[in-house]
Order: structure tokens, then C-alpha cells, then sequence
């Protein structure tokens, strides 16, 4: 049987229903029985009534809500700027895909674009030694007077671009010796990318 | 706008958010309405960086509480350069408190959220955490990183304070009543 001064001991504990039900069921039988000790029970029981409603009830203002919300999105995603940009690349890219002139445009800015980033650098490039003019009129129907005037020389790199040789001492026999015509070969040269044109300094046969 | 951006941030909303109106609760009886929201704030953020570290099984609002209560220590170290609880504590209960006191039968919950305000600040957040968070004793000794033993003496020596402190509310009170004498001021009785 639990007695007064072990009743105050587990006060707290049995008002806030942390003791065992052993010892829980003996504190109750005690109570039942002594009303200086119910007086403690109810007065502590008010206590916690008491702090609750001093505490009030749990809200969140609306601008802490939303603070809250802002600060955990990441920070370029809820820019509508940023969303209408991406919007616009995105469209930009489906037209490009799928509309030929569109694709055209796309390509002629990309040129633009690489032409301002690069117009001229020393390369060292690898292709096929071919005539220009043979070349254009194979791929485009060019009426070429290579019978007339002979072969002019150019190199074909393996993204079908056809490169200009700028006459030079290096240059003389891959523009001019037919002979050479077919042959693979690795150049280094000082690309104009402007003029579609390579000065070049040196040269190997492969 | 929803945070539906990753699963994490659909999970963070769903387990963390509820609690926010507790958390501002707890903060505003800690550092009261002014500093409340940036507590949250900071509170909310330190649960979303260490979130993937929060076990879905185990009790979101008890971890809350606990960075609350982290937050809330690293801004004071900030300020003050000391624990909010500056006495020294023993494990101790004391069981002896006159319960019989004639205010203990009348209505006292007025004087309740002044006497809260003076209470050392540990002390505050213990009662708080269980009287109206109404945590278990050890869910209260993990968010104050504290053994239950000692959760049981903070508790009681903060209920007994706190009737102390209304108690001399009341004395004062009616001592204001019936005019004092210069040299019966009335004197807190702690």
C-alpha cells in the first residue's frame, strides 16, 4: 500500500501517467482514501490545465507559412522569368528539330555563333584530298570546267565539310597534282574558318 | 505552390510541415513572438538539410522539437555566451510542497503565463514539452539530450516554482489590496 510520502514522491509521475499500472493502481487505491493527497493530485492536474491554455493553440501565422515554403524551394525554380526562358529554349528546339527552315535559321546562327567564338586557329585536321569543283558538282549539280581548267584541290573532313587550300608553297601540290586526288591525308594548318579555307604549313600522306 | 518538386520535399511536407503551428508554439514561450518566426525558420531549414537522416518509423514531432531545441541553444550561445540553464541541477525530486496553500483552491491559470516567463528557460521548455506537448518522459529526454531522470527533476522542481511564483503573484496582489505598510512591501517568496 503506498503511504503519503510515497505518494508525493510519484506525484508528477502519476499526473503525467508515467507510472507502471502496478504502482499507478496503488497511487489511485491511495488517493481514494486520503484527501490531503487528492487535493495535491487535483491542484497539480490544474497546474497542467493551466500551462496549456497559458501556451494556447498551435498556429502558424500565414507569412511564417509561407516563408517557410519559399526558403525550401530551390531558388531558381519558382522564378517565373527563369520558367518563361526555359519555356522559350524549349519551343526554340522543338522547331528546330522538326521545321526545315527553322533547322535552316538554327543552323546559320549556330554558324554565326561559332564563327564569332572561332574564326581563326592553328588546326591539325585529317580528310580526303578531292577536287572542290567536282566535289560541289557531285553534290549539287555545280557545272564544274575541270576538263577545261583542271582539278583544283580541296580537303573533304568526315563531317562533309569541303576546305579550301589558300595557295602556298606547302599547298602547291595538293591543289594542283591530280595525281593526289583520293588520298587520305593529315594537315596542319592555320584555319580561316570565315573564308571556309586552311593556310597550310605542313602536310602527311597517309 | 505545393513543395512537389522531389519526393523528399513531398515527404518533408507530409511528416515536418504539420507540426509547424507546435513548433511556433514552443518558440514564441521560449523567445517570444518577435523571435518566434526566425526560430521556426531556422528550426524548418536544419530539418530539411538533415532530413534524409530522420527515420520514417520514429516520432517526426519529437526530432522537431529537438532541432527547435538546438536552434534555440546555438542562438543564445550566439547572444549571450552561456547555457540557458544556468543553475546547477541535481537529480533530486522534491516531494514536499504544501499543497494545502489556500490559492491552490481558487482560480490562478491568470497568473500562469507570467510565471512561465520567469522560470529558467530549460525549465520552461521541460513543462512545456509535458504539460502541452504532452511528450513521454523519454521522448522529452531526447529532445533535451538529457537522462529521464533528470526530465523528472526539471519537471518537478518547474511545477513547484511555478506555484511559487503565482502564489507570491497573489500575495502581491492582494497586499496591493489592503495598502501595505512601507515596511510590509511584500517580497517574492522564493
Amino acid at each position: 500500500m503506498m503511504d503519503c510520502k510515497k505518494l508525493r514522491e510519484v506525484l508528477d509521475a502519476f499526473v503525467d501517467r508515467e507510472l507502471s499500472p502496478d504502482a499507478a493502481a496503488q497511487a489511485e487505491a491511495h488517493i481514494a482514501e486520503c484527501n490531503r493527497c487528492r487535493q495535491a493530485v487535483e491542484a497539480l492536474t490544474k497546474l497542467r490545465e493551466a500551462v496549456r491554455a497559458a501556451a494556447g493553440r498551435p498556429e502558424v501565422p500565414a507569412h511564417l507559412f509561407e516563408r517557410v515554403q519559399s526558403s525550401l524551394r530551390p531558388p531558381w525554380r519558382g522564378s517565373i522569368a527563369v520558367q518563361a526562358i526555359a519555356a522559350t529554349l524549349l519551343l526554340a528546339a522543338t522547331l528546330t528539330l522538326f521545321v526545315p527552315s527553322v533547322r535552316g535559321a538554327a543552323a546559320s546562327a549556330l554558324d554565326y555563333l561559332a564563327l564569332k567564338l572561332d574564326d581563326s586557329r592553328p588546326v591539325v585536321l585529317e580528310g580526303k584530298l578531292l577536287c572542290r569543283d567536282c566535289q560541289l558538282e557531285k553534290e549539287y549539280g555545280y557545272h564544274a570546267m575541270c576538263p577545261q581548267t583542271g582539278h583544283h584541290g580541296a580537303i573533304v573532313t568526315s563531317d562533309g565539310r569541303i576546305w579550301n587550300l589558300l595557295e602556298g608553297e606547302k599547298s602547291q601540290e595538293l591543289i594542283h597534282n591530280s595525281a593526289l586526288l583520293g588520298r587520305r591525308l593529315r594537315v596542319q594548318a592555320q584555319m580561316y574558318r570565315k573564308a571556309g579555307s586552311l593556310a597550310v604549313s605542313d602536310y602527311q600522306l597517309l | 505552390m505545393p513543395l512537389a518538386w522531389t519526393s523528399r520535399s513531398k515527404r518533408f511536407e507530409k511528416e515536418a510541415l504539420p507540426h509547424l503551428g507546435a513548433l511556433h508554439r514552443m518558440a514564441r514561450q521560449l523567445v517570444g513572438a518577435t523571435g518566434a518566426d526566425d526560430l521556426v525558420q531556422e528550426t524548418v531549414l536544419r530539418a530539411w538539410k538533415y532530413f534524409e537522416t530522420f527515420e520514417s518509423e520514429t516520432n517526426c514531432r519529437a526530432w522537431l522539437f529537438r532541432i527547435l531545441r538546438n536552434a534555440w541553444i546555438a542562438r543564445w550561445r550566439k547572444s549571450r555566451l552561456e547555457l540557458p540553464l544556468t543553475e546547477t541541477e541535481s537529480e533530486t525530486i522534491e516531494p514536499y510542497y504544501d499543497w494545502e496553500a489556500e490559492f491552490l483552491r481558487e482560480e490562478f491559470s491568470a497568473g500562469v503565463k507570467l510565471a512561465l516567463l520567469d522560470l529558467p528557460p530549460d525549465y520552461r521548455m521541460a513543462v512545456l514539452l509535458a504539460d502541452v506537448e504532452e511528450f513521454t518522459y523519454q521522448e522529452i529526454a531526447r529532445i533535451m539530450e538529457c537522462p529521464i531522470g533528470t526530465v523528472m527533476s526539471r519537471l518537478n522542481r518547474a511545477r513547484r516554482r511555478l506555484l511559487q511564483l503565482i502564489q507570491a503573484q497573489h500575495e502581491e496582489g492582494s497586499a496591493e489590496k489592503t495598502v501595505p505598510l512601507p515596511e510590509q512591501i511584500p517580497r517574492r517568496k522564493l
